[in-house]
């Protein structure tokens, strides 16, 4: 339950590690319900940024207030997805029990689970189309199938602000869409997010995107920025692609590795 | 089958082995899953033998050597969070500078007195078969501790296990639970160095928990099956000891480091029966 | 997970408490006495004295190191169902502690023979600075079986607990041995006699010739730096001090020991001009007999310092 009107509230914003900034002069509101999609290369600065958002990374300079309060501060209310996760090939656990852990925020160390909280976890399961993979272990799910529990768990924390850093990397086509779907309907019910990805097409449908490329290259709306000269400037090499299929590519210059569509 | 039982019911020492070494079992088993899982394994191992030196000066100062091991692992695991903490070395190279050090003290503590080497070797190696109920007692009261500790913290440990960075954004500090973590591991080895010792605990910690991997869905059964394979491998170990008069504590864990690589063959025969049935399916 | 950490916690503690109950131990009391002796020295004075009246077995095989041997766990069965056990004391089998533990534990009866001889005291000179407890200053030697008037107090006060605790009466068999250990010790009096008093002190391995010295008049020139006999690493300093100590008394030998690398004791060897002779102090010769050991000792010693 928020009480104030904005999420995040960015003011010349340095973001990076001790002796290393990465990204500085962010500054951005994010207001409830809506969605923020960062979009950069891999090393441009915004897993930086969302680990700096939910309090894994101290700001360098300026001001951030998240939901209210410093970050970090409100475990409760903020559900994250990192993108990397540790030796899932061995890990004991089953789907349903990656999506129980979600819940985990809300109790606490020894705070009772009810049955409210299994039908979440039963619920997120659904959303994320993995009910019937409930009580596989995680190491004999395909890598999208292990991604859609990693979403299912983030679902289930009922957060009011979701920071998911590449969430549909690994997905087919149908998680895909399953995902769009889920997160429509978290913003529906007042949450907000902010995501990292390399799906131009979901920043472009976004409430507001941020190019970075080490620093921010353009904030606003999705649409009105991601245009071929935006991208452009921050990427290098960019192909618009007119006809049956149409659509943006980027592909690096600097780097020479990342190649998106 | 009468063998199997016979030397334990005719010798009460056997027995009192028996039952330290299922105690010790369980309380590895535990946190030997936590250690496979997160893959603490050198961290472990560099507790296990980096309490020498404090073990070494306890004896040397006729104070039990438990209270030296622990003394020991404090400076081992402050000494680490040290160099972490304050340079920008990994804590590979933090650990493995500690470990060196600290068995190199330990040695030079014990050249210099010769009384001494009896006594190392039966700290690297253990006594279980000395065992007496003063120290089933102290294994009881450090496993329930451990066993306490792991049920109290399952949600924190289970985050870590699964992404530090999630434990840390859902509310647990990594840092402490860690901590916690380290704390447990250094208390099994601390009790367990009576009976296997600290040289063969390490042991103790990995083979029952990786078998418990390879058979486990869940994290429950894991440290279930870990438990009961160290079990197992304690009482071949002391039944093996006794028949053709091998070291009981090396014994045990030599039995327990077969078993998992029986488990590791079935395993692996069990995946290449299916791809025949698979290919024999597709070519039908 | 914290239903089965309990139920695995639960299983545990009533699979101990079943197996503690249903213990049990079947004693054969037909057939002889068991009589259990910790090292081959003692255990060949002890089966002299009990000849088959009982059975006489003995823990460490020869040649072991009595201070560090250790006992397998049919070796600790034996010690549990033994009838009597016959032990040094003192410490010196170190290795066997804990097994002597479960043994007490089991209520098995113990003779020391420590507790029957006038017990030597490490003196002036002749500990090491080294910090081990057993070398200091002050210390109580264990090593009483080089003395063949101690041992012969041994076998007396072991006669009357065998019978008090056995039933078994050995008191003739007592008197010739008795009488014999006398003998001995005449002998090995006149042996060292023909050594002269300039010439008896004593360099050796660590505080095991006490007793020996004591009885025939040696002085114990401080014992050879420990870290000869059982380690492998020597440090500088002991070197040194070694050197200063055999020039400055005028050594003639040193006594190396069970365990002490040659290489080290050639070593010392070229860099003092000293002879180094090894000394059997804890094993019994080929033949098992007590006389035979004080025998050769005497003679190694006498022969090394004439």
């Amino acid at each position: 339950m928020l009480l104030i009107s904005d999420a995040i509230k960015a003011e010349d914003l340095e973001i990076g590690y001790p002796n290393e900034a990465v990204v500085s002069k962010i500054s951005f509101t994010l207001p409830k319900g809506h969605m923020l999609a960062l979009v950069g290369v891999n090393g441009s600065g915004k897993s930086t940024l969302l680990k700096t958002l939910v309090g894994l990374l101290k700001p360098l300079h300026g001001k951030l207030v998240v939901l209210g309060l410093d970050p970090g501060k409100s475990p409760r209310q903020i559900a994250y997805l990192s993108q990397f996760h540790q030796s899932s090939f061995i890990l004991p656990l089953r789907v349903m029990d990656v999506v129980r852990m979600g819940r985990f925020a809300k109790h606490g160390l020894l705070g009772r689970m009810n049955d409210e909280d299994e039908v979440l976890v039963i619920q997120s399961m659904h959303r994320m189309g993995i009910s019937d993979l409930a009580g596989k272990p995680l190491s004999s799910l395909s890598g999208g199938q292990q991604q859609r529990a990693y979403l299912a768990q983030a679902l289930a924390s009922r957060a009011d602000l979701l920071i998911l850093d590449e969430p549909s990397a690994g997905l087919d086509a149908g998680g895909r869409e399953i995902y769009q779907q889920a997160i429509k309907e978290e913003l529906e019910r007042g949450a907000s997010g902010v995501v990292a990805t390399h799906d131009i097409q979901e920043a472009m449908a976004s409430d507001q995107a941020m190019l970075l490329a080490r620093k921010v290259s353009a904030v606003g709306r999705g649409e009105d920025i991601i245009t071929p000269q935006a991208l452009l400037e921050t990427f290098g090499i960019v192909i618009a692609i007119k006809g049956d299929h149409p659509g943006i590519t980027v592909i690096e210059g600097e780097h020479g590795k990342d190649m998106e569509n | 089958m009468n063998w199997l039982l016979d030397p334990f019911i005719t010798n009460t020492f056997l027995l009192r082995a028996l039952v330290a070494g299922i105690l010790v079992s369980i309380s590895c088993g535990i946190v030997g899953t936590f250690i496979v899982l997160r893959g603490l394994a050198f961290i472990g191992d560099a507790l296990a033998h980096g309490v020498l030196p404090g073990i070494a000066v306890a004896l040397l100062l006729g104070i039990p050597g438990i209270i030296g091991a622990a003394a020991g692992a404090l400076v081992m695991i402050g000494g680490i969070s040290l160099i972490t903490h304050r340079t920008r070395l990994s804590s590979d190279t933090a650990i493995g500078l500690l470990f060196v050090g600290m068995l190199a003290l330990g040695v030079v503590i014990v050249s210099r007195s010769t009384s001494f080497t009896g006594d190392i070797v039966r700290v690297l190696f253990g006594e279980i078969l000395g065992i007496n109920n003063q120290a089933i007692l102290i294994q009881i009261v450090a496993t329930l501790m451990i066993a306490g500790t792991s049920i109290v913290c399952t949600r924190p440990f289970l985050l870590l296990c699964f992404s530090p960075e999630q434990a840390q954004v859902s509310g647990f500090s990594s840092c402490l639970y860690h901590g916690i973590m380290l704390a447990m591991i250094a208390l099994a080895v601390i009790v367990s160095f009576q009976t296997v010792g600290t040289l063969l605990v390490f042991g103790m910690l990995l083979a029952p928990a990786g078998a418990g991997a390879l058979l486990a869905r869940r994290i429950e059964a894991m440290m279930a099956w870990a438990a009961f394979i160290g079990s197992l491998s304690v009482f071949i170990g002391l039944l093996t000891s006794y028949y053709f008069n091998l070291a009981a504590g090396s014994a045990i864990v030599l039995a327990a480091t077969v078993l998992f690589f029986i488990v590791m063959a079935s395993k692996n025969i069990q995946f290449a029966r299916t791809q025949q049935t698979h290919k024999l399916d597709r070519s039908g | 997970m914290k239903k089965s950490i309990l139920t695995s916690l639960g299983v545990a503690l009533v699979f101990s408490i079943l197996l503690s109950a249903c213990q049990t131990n079947p004693q054969a009391h037909s057939g002889k006495k068991n009589i259990v002796v910790t090292y081959s020295i003692l255990g060949s004075v002890v089966k002299d004295l009990v000849g088959d009246r009982a059975n006489v077995t003995v823990s460490m095989p020869n040649g072991q190191d009595p201070h560090e041997w250790e006992p397998s766990a049919k070796d600790i069965e034996t010690l549990t169902k033994a009838d009597l056990i016959v032990q040094n004391g003192l410490g010196l089998e170190g290795g066997m502690e804990k097994a002597l533990g479960q043994a007490k534990d089991a209520g098995v009866k113990f003779f020391t023979a420590s507790d029957h001889i006038t017990i030597r005291h490490v003196g002036q000179g002749e500990g090491l600075p080294t910090g081990d407890p057993d070398q200091a200053v002050g210390a109580e030697d264990p090593h009483l079986w080089t003395d063949p008037l101690a041992m012969e107090a041994v076998v007396k006060a072991l006669t009357l607990q065998i019978k008090a605790d056995l039933d078994i009466d050995v008191s003739d068999r007592a008197a010739d041995l008795g009488s014999r250990l006398i003998n001995l010790n005449q002998e090995i009096t006149a042996l060292v006699n023909g050594l002269p008093q300039a010439n008896r002190k004593l360099v050796t391995g660590h505080e095991s010739m006490g007793y020996f010295a004591q009885r025939y008049g040696f002085k114990l020139t401080g014992a050879i730096i420990p870290s000869l006999t059982t380690q492998a690493d020597v440090s500088a300093a002991d070197l040194a001090d070694l050197k200063k100590l055999i020039e400055d008394n005028q050594v003639k030998a040193i006594f190396t020991e069970l365990g002490t690398p040659a290489a080290v004791a050639e070593t010392i060897g070229k860099e003092t001009g000293v002879k180094v002779i090894e000394l059997t102090t804890h094993s019994l010769p080929v033949d098992g007999s007590y006389s035979t050991f004080e025998h050769n000792l005497a003679n190694t010693i006498i022969n090394g310092l004439k």
